[in-house]
């Protein structure tokens, strides 16, 4: 079954009388439920862009989305954001973890804007909790954690509430080796054992070596696809080899980690 | 861009948060160039305008309040500004900016909008300075309107005492800048807040310093007003820091444990910021209560004085034109009948009409310095009968044969003048026997008819007993008590002076006229509210530009908690209710606070002038929170704009 569907995806910015500027062309993504797909490409390949499209926080210039059966871009800001709120799931570079809110509160905050009784809220917490590993932790502040824990906290937000998609941006970007290993493992057990969809923009090969799929993108263009086998060992020297291929500015490439 | 260029680019770029600032200083240049130009007004200073001499000293004493304030209000608002810009700061220093550079800055920046402040307030004063010259002649009744004039004396001091003013403080905030390291500056708004604490034992003392004060306010009488005047305010400014600081803490934890309530949609996000923001805003509350509590006590003191003393010359002066007569057909201070005539000729009409004759008798009095007061011995069917006419309360009296009810002007004095439940020898004037009466009870403050010389006080007797005394005194001995009661009476004081002109010299001191008493107290009650006005108003929009600017610190923050809250999908519904919520309590707890202070502070005033001035005062908590609720809307909406923009950015 085709969770997110996206076809003929453009988006050019600049107005009338200025130099027009494609930052997406043409691309077609089909998610099916329970995929954990990786999206790939040198800085400016409009990687961020589409990710915002299918966020539904922009909108594209023409092209279709989507999401659970859904087009969002039909939706007016009210019904928008309720969509966001139940059918997805976002993991971004940065956390946005609330400073204000206990790790606790961080996460069943979707739940709670939904007037979710507080029974099934508490249910959920704990499985979800208990699935990333953070139980330990549910009481203690945002700065009272770690990266890791911070992120994989931020996971549990996103997944609270079930939702269609998980979309993830960078996730492992602002985390040292060790805690972006942890955050990758319990992201792969949560595709794995709870069937989540995943999508995922990375230019971290080894956090792209725990996707089932990746897709390469270049100048908003579609590039080319590779599919895992068995071994993650393989996997990641295929995603070196792509990336070379693909060329372009790849200074930002963290080093090669495992 | 040469170096004072970019100093007043800085302002230009921070004006949000500078514009709640500038508008009081702008407010307070403004007020005090308007006095200045009145005190220095060359009609006013040889004195020209006789009614204008006291109103010249009120408004001096406001002048120095002005200045007070206003160098408090600005030294507080320079270092916040300094403190919120601490980022900044570190940044430049970070480039290469050295300290001295950075105080030259800061100095430039504070000369130009102090410089713009003083020229926008003395700009906008010369607007209204005609405007506030003619009310001021309105309300003293002068016959030609004080000339507009602007003394160069008040355009001087105003412009150099305020620029002397912003320079001191500016150079005494300087020493801020550039004490710290470049780390803490840059890190200064990443640090994470941590949790707020409150001690229990604190919140007690809180509740018990406030509950003392309250209950001494409560019970405060004219005997130990003295003794508890301090006591009650020092306990409830502590009680109330407490408040703000502690107790406040302890509600939301509260808050935060009813799992019911606090994870209900929105309530989440704004408890939990509101916990955070306690810390940092429990001053500014605290600050923004008392200054509340001291306008709305101020101005509700006055209005209630006003009001009190109205209230006060109607029991004393029941009709409106009073006066008495010695001997029932004398008319030595004025003929009924040509009060009559005049009010028909000026289209008066009567509410009612007094005549009431009573013999004068002596009785034993206690507890005062004689021995014996004179009263006046009315009937019982004319005391109830006047009395229910003045609509205000008067008991309805059944007095047996041998018995009396003494009665007496004065609300305030509550013990028994005469003893009561004995016979007493009564001596009436012109008649042949002594009687003997006995008090059953006292009436404080039941005038019914002008009580003045020997009608001061009255004894109401039975119908037959009254007749019967009566019928033994010369009609020369009796006394006649008139009132006049006009409908409209507060308007008809062109006809008041008609009649009372018709008094003769000598006769003055038994006759009345309410009318001119009461436009007399308008008047000077008029001007007191009318200058205190101002600087009421000067308070408020310093007190509300204090939160406005706290508020505008944290937009930064807030904008990108959310900005991410808004990706996760919370609806632009669900913030604008979290942010309206949280504005809502910080603009309308420390009114709130400030209102119960007044309720009790009132309560004490209404105890020592022996009126409701509680009832009265709310008025003017009324006006209060209207204007408050101006100033919540107008910041709501700004700060909304700036938070809903940048999502779309």
């Amino acid at each position: 079954m085709s969770v997110l569907k996206a076809q003929g995806l453009t988006k050019v910015y600049g107005s009338k009388g200025k130099m027009l500027y494609r930052a997406l062309n043409d691309i077609h993504l089909d998610i099916q439920k329970g995929e954990f797909v990786g999206v790939m490409g040198p800085s400016g390949s409009g990687k961020t862009t589409l990710l915002n499209i299918l966020a539904t926080i922009d909108k594209p210039t023409s092209g279709k989305v989507e999401i659970g059966g859904v087009d969002p871009t039909v939706l007016n800001d009210k019904k928008l954001a309720l969509f966001r709120r139940r059918e997805l799931g976002f993991i971004f570079q940065d956390f946005n973890l609330l400073d204000t809110l206990s790790i606790q509160e961080n996460i069943i905050l979707p739940l709670v804007l939904d007037n979710t009784n507080i029974k099934e809220m508490e249910k959920r917490l704990q499985q979800s909790a208990e699935l990333l590993g953070i139980s330990g932790i549910l009481d203690k502040r945002t700065y009272e954690v770690s990266g890791g824990q911070k992120q994989r906290a931020a996971i549990a937000r996103a997944m609270i509430h079930q939702p269609a998609i998980l979309l993830a941006d960078e996730l492992t970007g602002n985390l040292d080796s060790k805690a972006a290993k942890d955050v990758m493992d319990s992201l792969r057990d949560l595709n794995e054992q709870m069937g989540a969809t995943i999508m995922m923009v990375t230019h971290d090969p080894f956090a792209a070596s725990y996707c089932k799929r990746i897709v390469f993108i270049k100048d908003g263009a579609f590039f080319s696809e590779i599919r895992r086998g068995t071994n993650r060992q393989a996997f990641f020297q295929q995603i070196l080899d792509s990336l070379s291929v693909l060329g372009g500015n790849f200074d930002e490439l963290s080093t090669v980690r495992n | 861009m040469n170096f004072r260029q970019f100093a007043i680019k800085n302002v230009r770029g921070n004006w949000h948060q500078y514009i709640a600032y500038f508008l009081s200083s702008v407010f307070s240049v403004m007020i005090f160039f308007i006095y200045a130009a009145f005190i220095f007004h060359p009609d006013v200073m040889n004195g020209h305008i006789y009614a204008a001499k006291g109103v010249r000293t009120g408004m001096m004493f406001c002048e120095y309040i002005i200045v007070i304030f206003s160098f408090f209000f600005i030294l507080y608002s320079m270092s916040a500004f300094l403190k919120s810009r601490k980022k900044e700061f570190g940044l430049l220093s970070l480039f290469g900016m050295t300290k001295g550079q950075m105080r030259r800055m800061v100095l430039y920046e504070s000369i130009a909008t102090s410089l713009l402040a003083i020229g926008a307030g003395i700009a906008l004063g010369a607007l209204f300075l005609k405007l506030f010259l003619m009310a001021l002649s309105e309300i003293l009744a002068l016959d030609h309107p004080i000339r507009f004039f602007i003394p160069g004396k008040a355009l001087l001091l105003t412009a150099a005492g305020f620029f002397v003013l912003f320079l001191i403080i500016t150079l005494f905030t300087l020493f801020q800048v550039g004490r710290s390291q470049i780390i803490d500056l840059l890190k200064a708004s990443k640090k994470p807040k941590s949790p707020p604490l409150a001690s229990m034992w604190l919140v007690l003392l809180s509740v018990l310093c406030l509950g003392a004060g309250y209950y001494m306010a409560y019970t405060m009488t004219l005997s130990n007003a003295i003794l508890y005047m301090l006591p009650v305010v020092g306990l409830v400014v502590v009680g109330t820091f407490f408040l703000f600081t502690q107790a406040s803490i302890i509600v939301f934890r509260f808050l935060q444990r009813r799992k019911g309530i606090y994870y209900k949609q929105t309530n989440l996000m704004t408890i939990a910021q509101l916990v955070f923001k306690m810390k940092d805003n429990a001053r500014i509350l605290f600050t923004v209560s008392v200054m509340s509590a001291v306008i709305l006590t101020a101005s509700g003191t006055f209005y209630v004085f006003f009001l009190a003393s109205k209230e006060q010359q109607m029991d004393l002066l029941p009709q409106s034109i009073s006066f008495y007569e010695k001997g029932l057909n004398t008319h030595a201070v004025l003929d009924p009948d040509k009060v009559r005539t005049i009010l028909k000729e000026n289209d008066v009409e009567l509410a009612y009409e007094v005549k009431l004759v009573g013999a004068v008798a002596e009785l034993p009095v206690v507890g005062r310095s004689t021995d014996t007061t004179t009263a006046l011995v009315v009937s019982e069917n004319d005391y109830n009968d006047y009395g229910q006419k003045l609509h205000r309360g008067r008991p309805i009296l059944a007095v047996e044969p041998g018995h009396a009810v003494f009665v007496i002007p004065y609300s305030e004095v509550k013990q028994p003048m005469t003893e009561i439940g004995k016979p007493l020898p009564v001596q009436v004037e012109g008649g042949t026997k002594e009687l003997s009466l006995t008090v059953n009870s006292q009436v404080s403050g039941g005038a019914i008819a002008y009580p003045r010389s020997d009608a001061t006080e009255l004894l109401v007797v039975d119908d037959a007993q009254y007749q019967q005394i009566l019928q033994a005194v010369p009609d020369d001995k009796k006394m006649v008590v008139y009132g006049f009661e006009m409908k409209n009476w507060a308007a008809q004081g062109d006809t008041a002076a008609k009649i009372e002109a018709l008094v003769p010299e000598d006769m003055k001191d038994a006759f009345d006229n309410r009318v001119a008493m009461y436009l007399a107290t308008k008047q000077s009650m008029g001007l007191t509210l009318f200058i205190g006005l101002f600087i009421s108003v000067l308070f408020f929009i310093a007190s509300g530009s204090m939160i406005y600017f706290k508020l505008f610190t944290e937009l930064d923050e807030d904008r990108d908690q959310f900005r991410s809250l808004n990706r996760i999908g919370m609806t632009l519904g669900e913030i604008r209710r979290t942010v309206t919520m949280q504005i809502a309590i910080i603009f309308f707890v420390p009114c709130a606070v400030g209102i119960v202070h007044t309720m009790f502070a009132m309560k004490a005033l209404g105890n020592l002038l022996s009126t409701s001035a509680m009832q009265y005062s709310l008025v003017v908590v009324g006006i209060y929170i209207i204007m408050q609720s101006l100033y919540f809307f107008a910041a709501r909406r700004s700060y909304l704009s700036r938070i809903i923009k940048s999502f779309t950015s």
